[in-house]
């Protein structure tokens, strides 16, 4: 786990300590969110609704792949490609412990008023 | 399309609002619901003949004694076929989409359910013709509900919860109130001349009609987004 705020926290318990730098990153959240909830989603539905290029949306994939949050499955359909993404254990975990920490994160700043800077 | 990755982190609002914001449009595409009420329209609409001619029907100067025995032989393979075709149709879509389906628990559901309703229909028709039994209101509301145009709605309702889909919801609680409370599928309907036969056709037929109008809208509302 990895801190991925600016500054260094004092406080170890803040829950920004606890974001996962692989994790914590809009594109690959996505992935995560709808490898989730599709249980399996294709390569050209990834880049379609997070609007990426192909490069991209692999480099992503390569990164949360390594990570053991993902995996690829490549294979035919008739003559045409497909590339399957499917979530691992690890990647369910990591995804709720994800939204878990921002949930707090976000209670923790409503509820101590620090400024956010965005 | 963009080619700059786009920005590690961020605003934590807007972080669980994106994910919530992508959940609901995988949803929104593993849906297939007008598929499901044409299916089940199509089963309610082709076993009303099988009622017809497959009731026993013998009257005497008392009044009349039947056995829907074509409902009890249709009902539960056209189910089954049913929720199986139903099944196949969501998994194709979803894959032909790009994403997995999520129909298994509203087939499993209704497959268990089809079993419960043959076991309550076939001890009904070994039970009862030997123990007339003069039912309270409740008990013909049970007996709505385990009833084949009953059944099919509470896996509709396990369906609604899976697609989080609030329009299902609504029609499904909509159509158990019509099926239970309104329309007398257990005891048939109409003046006494039209005969028993008619009168238990007529609530299938606007069973099926209405599950009909379902899924035409559904497949209205389903093109309309697309």
């Amino acid at each position: 786990m990895t801190a991925v705020t600016g500054t260094p926290d004092p406080d170890a318990a803040h829950p920004v300590t606890g974001l996962d730098e692989v994790v914590h990153q809009r594109v690959r959240l996505g992935i995560l969110a709808i490898a989730h909830e599709a249980r399996r989603v294709e390569f050209g539905y990834l880049r379609s609704h997070l609007e990426l290029t192909a490069g991209n949306l692999s480099k992503h994939l390569s990164v949360l792949e390594e990570a053991g949050l993902i995996e690829v499955e490549k294979g035919y359909e008739g003559r045409r490609g497909r590339t399957w993404i499917t979530l691992t254990a690890a990647g369910a975990v990591a995804l709720a412990e994800e939204i878990k920490r921002l949930k707090l994160l976000i209670t923790q700043v409503e509820t101590t008023d620090i400024p956010v800077e965005r | 399309m963009t080619t700059e990755p786009m920005p590690a982190g961020g605003d934590p609002h807007r972080l669980l609002s994106d994910v919530r914001g992508l959940a609901h449009r995988v949803r929104v595409d593993q849906r297939l619901t007008w598929v499901a009420l044409l299916v089940l329209a199509a089963v309610t609409l082709v076993g009303i003949p099988f009622d017809w001619f497959g009731m026993k029907l013998h009257c005497h100067p008392d009044g009349c004694e039947f056995a829907r025995r074509g409902v009890l032989y249709y009902w539960p393979p056209a189910l089954l076929l049913a929720y199986a075709a139903i099944a196949v149709s969501y998994v194709r879509a979803a894959r032909a989409r790009g994403v997995g389906a999520r129909v298994l628990p509203y087939a499993i559901t209704g497959a268990v359910l089809t079993l419960l309703f043959t076991a309550a229909w076939v001890a009904a028709a070994l039970y009862f013709p030997s123990h007339p039994v003069r039912f309270a209101s409740w008990m013909l509301v049970l007996d709505r509900l385990i009833a084949p145009w009953g059944i099919i709605g509470v896996p509709l309702l396990v369906l609604a919860w899976l697609e989080r889909n609030v329009a299902l919801l609504v029609f499904t609680l909509a159509y158990l109130v019509l099926v239970l409370l309104v329309l007398p599928m257990n005891v048939g309907f109409g003046p006494p001349q039209w005969g028993i036969r008619l009168g238990f056709a007529l609530p299938q037929l606007v069973v099926g009609v209405v599950l009909l109008l379902g899924a035409l809208g559904f497949r209205a509302a389903h093109r309309r987004r697309r």
